[in-house]
């Protein structure tokens, strides 16, 4: 019995990591329409300003929050206006061959620069965990899945109360006429994509005191964001929590129960089935928010 | 004057050729194909390192039958680009032979272009059993394969860890995980069944993906197995995250790695004291007994002054020592690198175990497989890698805790 509890544990708190790294890519996927295969990428990058950080400045990866977050909305920010703006309004098929053309070339010159190395940064909270009742839960895991409760009741608020928030859900809805109510499109883009690369950056800090930081380690969490933030419905916050517990847990049940070698297959299946009854997601808004970013 | 400037022209032009054309006489042309970029470019430019050292220190006696050695490279980043950049080598670049890898599925496929094209292939690197039961006659390999490393594994657990629980060998209960790609699969499958022929019990195998972000399943799988030994077959990210998870999630067997991530520097940056005790079956490590492998100082030394760092695995040592044999044998046949003399020469070569910087001997079998490569078990003790069984070439005693 506690060994389900134990799996129930540990696949929540892998969903809380799954949830971190997708929020900001339901902020741009959701909002800007476009398919970023750069995503992974940006995980990859503020993974690595935090590791160097503390390796040049003994830097708390925590702390470097601070630091790695505006920079990389600044990066998001550019981002948008420097590759994404031009070919805005080309085929979904041209988005797609610039993004993961982005994709290796950022891989790449990481592989350049720093090596392929499997960094690691080592502190005191690496691999402490406590435990409940016989249930062992890890620390840093903990606390990535807290920052990532905590994110989403900041964006569901700024969503809802802000009028910038609204104007991105306008815009979300139907961003033709999000312009003929006098929303200023191109500038929310930049915007939602800054926001969005922050949020993205936070989650990558989060991993750094538990996961290894080297230029491929993007790749796998590009493809989970993306079922996450389907899974859930595009601008849908709280949608981007729930699925990403639900793909965490689905997983770790998956995983220990049937094969580890099947538990990424098992919520794919799941995914799909969910798009052929639902395609607008668990938490999606309803028609029209179902197109998968290809107009 | 056009005439003249026709004829200078002319004159210059024949005079640059004809110097190019002896200057290429005097040169040793060899492919030097690894990934040196994309996932698994650590290891495979660290391979190329060590082949590397052996053709500058060999340039430096004097090359090959009086030629200088030099390596065009190819990037077998994967394995289409293996099959793709061998061709090219072959095809474009003229080069008569090939030497790498690192990566077994890139062997595999880049070794059939060169069989298919009868080019000589030598392998310093991958240890998959079917790149030398394939049934070619262009491909040598100087490194001990995949059933190699089981046997290893499995005397270590018969010969040393079951007296030291106190068991028969048929009483040891054994866990496999692996990653799920060719590499790990095989290794895994030629574990078993020796392991089946030993009399040791599998008692659970737990396949993952290599490229994952948590293996928390996987120890709970093993945690319900309750195995004496976990044996591990991972690469970089994998290792490092299953003992991270192994020690999270409180599992108490110990873990044997299969090569690969467990050897890695990055392992012990990224445990720190936690890596302590892990232990590894691999190539020859740094930490061995110099009587065992006469030349490895120095080997260290060099790679230091080459590359102004300590070595990131034991795979340059590994792809020196075979550089080296790969050396004699065109030494050997004068030059040539026609697939039959190679032959002659590679069968006709024999040097005992421990007369190397590897410790491995040398003989070729009629697959082109050196018999007498074998791999060594290590530990990690207080953040370095050393040597613990065989007896002969450990220089530390190995550490389990109950």
């Amino acid at each position: 019995m506690d060994l389900y509890a134990q799996v129930l544990v540990s696949g929540l708190l892998l969903g809380g990591v799954y949830a971190l790294i997708s929020i900001g890519l339901n902020l741009i996927f959701g909002v800007v329409r476009i398919i970023n295969f750069a995503h992974g990428e940006m995980v990859m990058l503020s993974m690595y300003l935090t590791f160097w950080l503390n390796y040049f400045f003994g830097l708390d990866p925590y702390l470097s929050a601070l630091i790695v977050l505006p920079v990389m909305f600044a990066f998001g920010f550019l981002f948008q206006l420097f590759v994404v703006q031009p070919i805005l309004s080309t085929s979904a098929t041209m988005k797609i061959f610039t993004t993961v053309g982005i994709s290796l070339l950022l891989q790449n010159l990481a592989l350049i620069m720093w090596k392929g190395d499997f960094r690691s940064v080592q502190t005191s909270y690496s691999m402490s965990s406590i435990e409940v009742f016989e249930i062992i839960i890890s620390v840093p895991r903990l606390v990535a899945f807290g920052a990532a409760l905590a994110s989403i009741i900041f964006l569901y608020c700024f969503l809802k109360y802000t009028y910038m928030g609204k104007a991105l859900r306008a815009i979300v809805e139907d961003h033709s006429v999000a312009r003929l109510m006098g929303v200023s499109v191109e500038k929310h883009y930049l915007f939602a994509f800054g926001l969005g690369t922050m949020f993205t950056a936070l989650g990558g800090v989060l991993l750094v005191p538990f996961s290894s930081v080297f230029p491929t380690v993007g790749i796998t969490y590009t493809l989970v964001a993306f079922v996450v933030v389907v899974l859930g419905g595009l601008g849908s916050m709280s949608g981007t929590f729930l699925a990403g517990l639900f793909i965490g847990v689905v997983e770790s049940f998956g995983g220990t129960f049937v094969s580890p070698a099947l538990k990424e297959a098992i919520y794919f299946a799941i995914f799909i089935l969910v798009l052929l009854v639902r395609p607008q997601g668990l938490f999606g808004q309803g028609k029209g928010t179902e197109e998968v970013g290809l107009k | 004057m056009k005439k003249k400037v026709l004829i200078f022209g002319m004159s210059l032009l024949l005079l640059l050729t004809g110097a190019t054309g002896v200057f290429s006489a005097e040169k040793l042309e060899i492919g030097a194909l690894y990934p040196i970029s994309g996932s698994l470019a650590l290891l495979g430019e660290e391979s190329w390192r060590g082949a590397e050292i052996a053709r500058l220190m060999r340039n430096e006696a004097g090359g090959i039958a009086g030629k200088e050695i030099v390596f065009v490279k190819g990037d077998a980043s994967t394995v289409s680009a293996a099959r793709s950049e061998a061709e090219r080598l072959i095809e474009q670049q003229k080069v008569p032979a090939i030497l790498g890898t690192y990566s077994s599925s890139r062997c595999m496929a880049a070794s059939e272009v060169a069989a298919r094209k009868g080019v000589a292939y030598f392998e310093l690197g991958a240890i998959a059993n079917a790149i030398t039961t394939r049934g070619y006659n262009t491909i040598w390999r100087t490194n001990p394969t995949a059933a190699d490393f089981s046997k290893a594994q499995i005397a270590f657990i018969t010969e040393w860890y079951a007296p030291k629980l106190g068991k028969k060998p048929s009483e040891m209960r054994v866990s496999i995980a692996h990653e799920d790609s060719d590499y790990g699969t095989s290794v895994a499958d030629s574990f078993s069944k020796m392991a089946e022929g030993a009399g040791v019990k599998i008692v659970s195998v737990e396949p993952y993906a290599a490229n994952t972000s948590d293996l928390s399943s996987v120890i709970f799988r093993l945690r319900k197995a309750k195995p004496d030994i976990v044996m591990a077959v991972s690469y970089a990210n994998d290792a490092i995250l299953l003992s991270r998870q192994a020690y999270e999630l409180k599992l108490k067997a110990p873990i044997l790695g299969t090569g690969g991530g467990h050897s890695l520097q990055s392992f012990v940056d990224a445990l720190g004291k936690e890596a302590n005790g892990v232990l590894n079956v691999d190539f020859t490590q740094y930490a061995t007994n110099e009587n065992f492998a006469p030349g490895l100082k120095a080997f260290l030394a060099l790679y230091k002054k080459t590359f102004n760092e300590n070595p990131r695995s034991g795979h340059s040592l590994a792809n020196y020592m075979g550089a080296n044999i790969v050396f004699d044998i065109i030494e050997k046949t004068g030059g040539s690198f026609d697939v039959q003399n190679i032959r002659e020469a590679a069968m006709a070569m024999d040097v005992p175990a421990g007369k190397t910087p590897t410790g491995w001997g040398v003989k070729f079998g009629e697959d082109g497989q050196n018999v007498k490569a074998m791999p060594l078990v290590t530990q990690w003790r207080d953040g370095k890698l050393v040597t613990v069984w065989p007896e002969g070439a450990a220089v530390m005693e190995p550490m389990i805790d109950q």
